[in-house]
Order: C-alpha cells, then sequence, then structure tokens
C-alpha cells in the first residue's frame, strides 16, 4: 500500500492514498461533485469536463477524474466561480439535447436532469431554433434500444463492451454535432452482460427494451436482494410496485454494487429472471384433479404421512432459503423421513462464463453441500415429499411444493416464490447474504415455514 | 464481396510496420490505402484492416466515419472539391460553383486548398487546378473524362 496524505477539499482534511484518483476520493466522502463519464469500473476518460475542481495553485479549473492526489493539495467543490464553469460546460452538452423529460424512461433517475437542477437552471443562450436530430430509436440488440438525441457521448456503453466485456461491438461514430454511438453496420450489440449499459447510461439514450415505457421510475419500491439465477448470488435491487387495485408486481432487476461478489454488473439472464417468477404460477391446492380448501389440504397430507409412516423421502430444492432447509430438515426428524437434495439436474456447463455465471444453477447449492446432505435419491420410495426441486422423480404417491404449475403433479401445494419472502443464501464462495421481501401479494401463498408450521401443529 | 489489399500495398504495409511500436499506429496509412485502391472503405475492408493493425474493426470503423475525405461507401459521381475560402471566394468561386453545380458531380465545400495565390482553385483526385474560369473548368473536366 502506497502513502497515505492529507487532502484539504473545501476546508475539510481527508486521508487519501498518494496518486489515487481525486474524484474516487470525493465519491468515497460523498463531496457533491457532477460527472457523466467517469464509472469506478470503467476508469477515468475526462471527456464530459462536468467533474471540475478548482485545485490552489493551479490557474484554471481541472477535472477531478484525471487529478492524482499529492500531498497538501487543497480542493475545492464549492463556489461562485467553480459553479458557473459547470453551468458552462452543461450548457454545451444539453445544446441538441431534445429535453423529452415526459417521455423519457430515465426522467427521475438522469444525471442530466438532477445536474441541471443544482447547476443548470438557466435559460438556454442558443437562438437558431434547429437542433441537432438524431434517430429516437435505434434496436442495438440485447434488448437495448438507442436514442441518439439524448445522448451526452460520455462512451461509457463503448468503454463497457471494450473494457468489460471485450467484444468491441459500440463505439461512437462521425464527429462533432454528429457523433453518435452505434455498432459495426450490419452488426448487433450481442453478449451476455450487454443490458447493464442501460445502467451505465447517466442519462436516458439508452434504454432497456424489457423496462421501456414500463413504469416511472418514483414510483418503484426498491429493495435489496440477491439474484436466483445461478450460484453466483450477484446483489441485485428489486423494483416492483403494487398499482392501484392491482397486484404487486416486479419491474425490473438492476444489479447492486458488491465488490466481494460481482462487482458493478449482472448477466442479461440474471436480470430477466424475474419474468419467469411471475408466470405460470400455482395458486391453487389441487389433489387428483380437484381443487381443495387448505384445511383438506394438511388433513390429506397428514393422513399420506401416517399411511407411508416409515418410507418417506422428503426432497429439497437448492434455491430454497437456508431458513427453509431448516424447517424442513426439522419436520423431516419429526416425520422420520429420508432427506435428499440431488445436484445434478442443476449443473449447466453452457450457461458458465469466466465473469459471473457459474455452471451450478442454484442459488444455494453451497448450503446443501456444507450440510452434507445425500444427494442419490433412494431407488425404491412410497411416499415423496417434494419441496419445489425441478426434477421428476418415480414414486408411488408424490406431494408437491411447487412455486409454479406442474401438469403432472396429482398433488400440489402452491409455495411464495424467493421474491415473496425472505432468508439467507450462501454463495458459491461461501458469502452468505440476506435477500429481502419484495413483494406483498394481494393474496399471499404460504412459504416453506408457513406450510410446515401448519402441517406440523 | 471480400477484401484484399494489392500486392504493392501489402510490402507498403510490412514496411511501415517496422515504424511504429504498435502496428495500430497503421490504420490511418492503411485506410488511405483502401481509399486509393478500391475508391472507398468497404465493411470488408474494415476487418481486413483490423487483422493487419491489430485492432477491432469497431476502432477501424470509428477513424474511418471520423475523417470526411474517407468515402463508406462507392462514389458514382466524380468528386470535386471547390475551396470556398477568402481568397478563392474574392476571385470568384462562387461563379465556379454555380457552373460546376449544373453538372452531375459531387461537389464538396472544401476549406482553403492552400493555393490562395492562385485562386480560384478545385481539386480532382489530389491534383489542384488553379486560375479557375468558366472555360478552362470546361476543358480541364472534358480532360479528364
Amino acid at each position: 500500500m502506497s502513502e497515505m496524505v492529507e487532502v484539504i477539499v473545501d476546508d475539510q482534511t481527508f486521508h487519501a492514498e498518494k496518486g489515487s484518483l481525486l474524484i474516487d476520493l470525493l465519491i468515497k466522502e460523498k463531496v457533491k461533485v457532477p460527472y457523466f463519464c467517469y464509472h469506478e469500473a470503467l476508469g477515468a476518460d475526462g471527456n464530459c469536463r462536468m467533474c471540475m475542481v478548482e485545485i490552489e495553485g493551479q490557474k484554471r479549473p481541472q477535472i477531478a477524474c484525471d487529478t492524482f492526489i499529492k500531498e497538501g493539495m487543497e480542493v475545492r467543490s464549492k463556489g461562485e466561480n467553480i459553479e458557473k464553469v459547470r453551468t458552462n460546460i452543461l450548457e454545451l452538452e444539453l445544446i441538441n439535447h431534445p429535453v423529452d423529460c415526459p417521455t423519457c424512461d430515465q426522467a427521475g433517475e438522469c444525471s442530466l436532469q438532477n445536474f441541471y437542477m443544482d447547476y443548470g437552471l438557466h435559460d438556454t443562450k442558443i437562438t437558431i431554433p434547429e437542433k441537432e436530430k438524431g434517430l429516437k430509436k435505434v434496436d442495438l440488440g440485447s434488448n437495448v434500444i438507442l436514442d441518439q438525441e439524448r445522448c451526452v457521448l460520455c462512451a461509457r456503453c463503448t468503454r463497457f463492451t471494450d473494457k468489460i466485456t471485450g467484444t468491441h461491438e459500440l463505439g461512437i461514430i462521425g464527429r462533432g454535432d454528429h457523433a453518435k454511438v452505434s455498432t459495426m453496420p450490419g452488426k448487433k450489440l450481442d453478449n451476455p452482460y450487454a443490458m447493464n449499459v442501460v445502467d451505465l447510461c447517466p442519462v436516458g439514450a439508452l434504454t432497456s427494451k424489457d423496462f421501456r415505457f414500463s413504469q416511472r421510475v418514483w414510483f418503484l419500491k426498491t429493495v435489496e436482494s440477491v439474484c436466483h439465477g445461478c450460484a453466483k448470488g450477484c446483489n441485485i435491487y428489486i423494483d416492483h410496485n403494487k398499482i392501484k387495485y392491482q397486484d404487486d408486481v416486479i419491474y425490473r432487476y438492476r444489479p447492486r454494487r458488491n465488490d466481494e461478489v460481482n462487482g458493478f454488473f449482472i448477466c442479461d439472464e440474471g436480470r430477466l429472471s424475474y419474468k419467469g417468477l411471475q408466470e405460470n404460477r400455482q395458486h391453487e391446492i389441487v389433489l387428483d384433479n380437484e381443487v381443495i380448501s387448505e384445511d383438506e389440504a394438511i388433513e390429506a397430507l397428514k393422513d399420506l404421512v401416517k399411511k407411508y409412516k416409515s418410507n418417506i423421502t422428503v426432497i429439497i430444492d437448492a434455491n430454497l432459503y437456508t431458513e427453509d432447509i431448516e424447517a424442513i430438515l426439522n419436520f423431516s426428524k419429526e416425520i422420520e423421513a429420508n432427506v435428499c437434495a440431488p445436484l445434478d439436474i442443476y449443473r449447466d456447463e453452457d450457461f458458465k462464463d469466466d465473469m459471473l455465471k457459474s455452471a451450478q444453477r442454484a442459488a444455494n447449492y453451497k448450503t446443501i453441500e456444507n450440510l452434507s446432505l445425500e444427494t442419490k435419491i433412494p431407488e425404491k420410495c412410497e411416499l415423496l415429499i417434494n419441496f419445489n426441486h425441478p426434477g421428476k422423480f418415480e414414486a408411488e404417491r408424490s406431494i408437491d411444493f411447487r412455486t409454479h404449475q406442474d401438469p403432472d403433479a396429482a398433488f400440489i401445494l402452491p409455495l411464495a416464490s424467493y421474491v415473496e419472502s425472505s432468508g439467507h443464501i450462501t454463495n458459491e464462495e461461501g458469502i452468505t447474504q440476506h435477500c429481502q421481501k419484495a413483494l406483498s401479494k394481494n393474496d399471499p401463498l404460504p412459504t416453506v415455514i408457513e406450510w410446515l408450521e401448519k402441517v406440523s401443529v | 464481396m471480400s477484401f484484399t489489399f494489392s500486392n504493392e500495398n501489402l510490402l507498403k504495409i510490412e514496411a511501415l510496420k517496422k515504424r511504429y511500436p504498435s502496428p495500430k499506429a497503421l490504420t490511418l496509412p492503411c485506410l488511405w490505402m483502401v481509399e486509393y485502391q478500391e475508391g472507398y472503405i468497404s465493411m470488408d475492408a474494415i476487418e481486413e484492416i483490423a487483422i493487419h493493425t491489430d485492432t477491432p474493426p469497431m476502432e477501424v470503423y470509428r477513424v474511418a466515419t471520423f475523417y470526411t475525405m474517407f468515402h463508406l461507401e462507392p462514389q458514382d459521381k466524380r468528386t470535386v472539391q471547390v475551396c470556398k475560402t477568402l481568397s478563392c471566394k474574392l476571385c470568384g468561386s462562387d461563379e465556379i460553383l454555380a457552373h460546376l453545380n449544373k453538372k452531375d458531380l459531387n461537389i464538396v465545400h472544401a476549406e482553403c486548398l492552400g493555393s490562395c495565390g492562385t485562386a480560384p482553385v478545385m481539386q480532382i483526385d489530389d491534383v489542384n487546378y488553379e486560375n479557375l474560369t468558366i472555360e478552362n473548368v470546361d476543358e480541364i473536366l472534358k480532360a479528364l473524362k
């Protein structure tokens, strides 16, 4: 580790590593500094010029993202002078901006909008009424739509495809007023992490085809959770909203920064995995093609357990929360059942890559491994109680707790999905993380724990 | 429609490669070679340059779009660059332009072509034609056909 030095920012003293970037210190210490192009994952580019600060001894304002920390540096991030500089730069950014915030999906989480409220608030000096026009809807591929007019040319998206994915699909073509983000003619944005450019885009130039025009962002409620797409355990924000007279619905997943697990990004498949949670859900309790009430179901379940007393097998899905797994283990002990959790079915070598995707496509498989549960089911089992395990198993009689519909199941009991309950999961690196409950449904389905409480009384 | 460099150009590329620390520096010379060889820069040519310069095709494409001298589509008309800067303007480039505009040509308004002493000037295929009058413009164009 290199030497720590003292830096004064707006009369406050901070300590920072010598030679590190000034903007990193400002972001870390929550000093308000506007920027479009800088991103901690992509590094400095220095093209937007918004992060200007005054440095004692320097003639002109300097950009914080290209200033290295030196001993005894005195920085001013506030004041009339520097704010005027920022206003002027912002004015340049806004020359060709269409200011179509009312129809823009980014409105509410747009850097340009925020900075205008902080440093702009000016009347335009441009007397020519024509703005440089661009295409409003360019399908770049991979669910990403480009609006050329809104772009501020910060190059975050192009740097993402250059530095992070290394696929080099995006670039800024042309120059001056005509410069725009584009793919090669006839080529598309095509990589499994492409939708991260939508989050990276500080303005509404890149929007997600999936989320476009579905909600205004200020109506969305956000909870912190973990993606269940694979064993990597990428941290996410779940944005959901309950529109009046309708049910609580997830509108999007966004990556949540966690340097220990996923860094800044998530894969597109994980990002869109919320859709599967809202389709083909099982809502009723069905026994032999007949919808029955909860009380009848509990009675039937108890009868079956009593009948097959000596030969019951419980199967656990490796996506369940650790709390749920523990409850199942206790229940199994109570009814003296074999417990097993077959893991082979989750393995998907095609899914794996060397960024974030893991071949183990079960979020909590590490807990199953740690508990050293049996992974092979017995050859012959009479009664099989399956807790949402995706596999198909032979048995004389089976009871299926399912989040999703299963046409083969004879006795099926609906389960809440992971976004409808909370709990912990342990990822493949052994990091245990908490998932908050996101959705409060109008007709909530019981969780595993709730079912087992009802059954065991 | 694939593109290959002529043998002569390939030799040039090999010679130039020794001059620079990284082959990326050959992007502009290669683009010029393609422009002269084919008259325009096709996407196949860009892919080919990307291989020679060891850069992503997108990077080459960006450079090609940045400079107005490179054409990305085949040119069906002869390109004539007419100087629109001060000396030529004063010496009557407007009339020359008006005359040329009647013809089936691709007219480009160029900034100073560096020949103010012999204004007005136009440039066709890297050659400056100086001291233009309406009559000698016609002669020049006739001679070129």
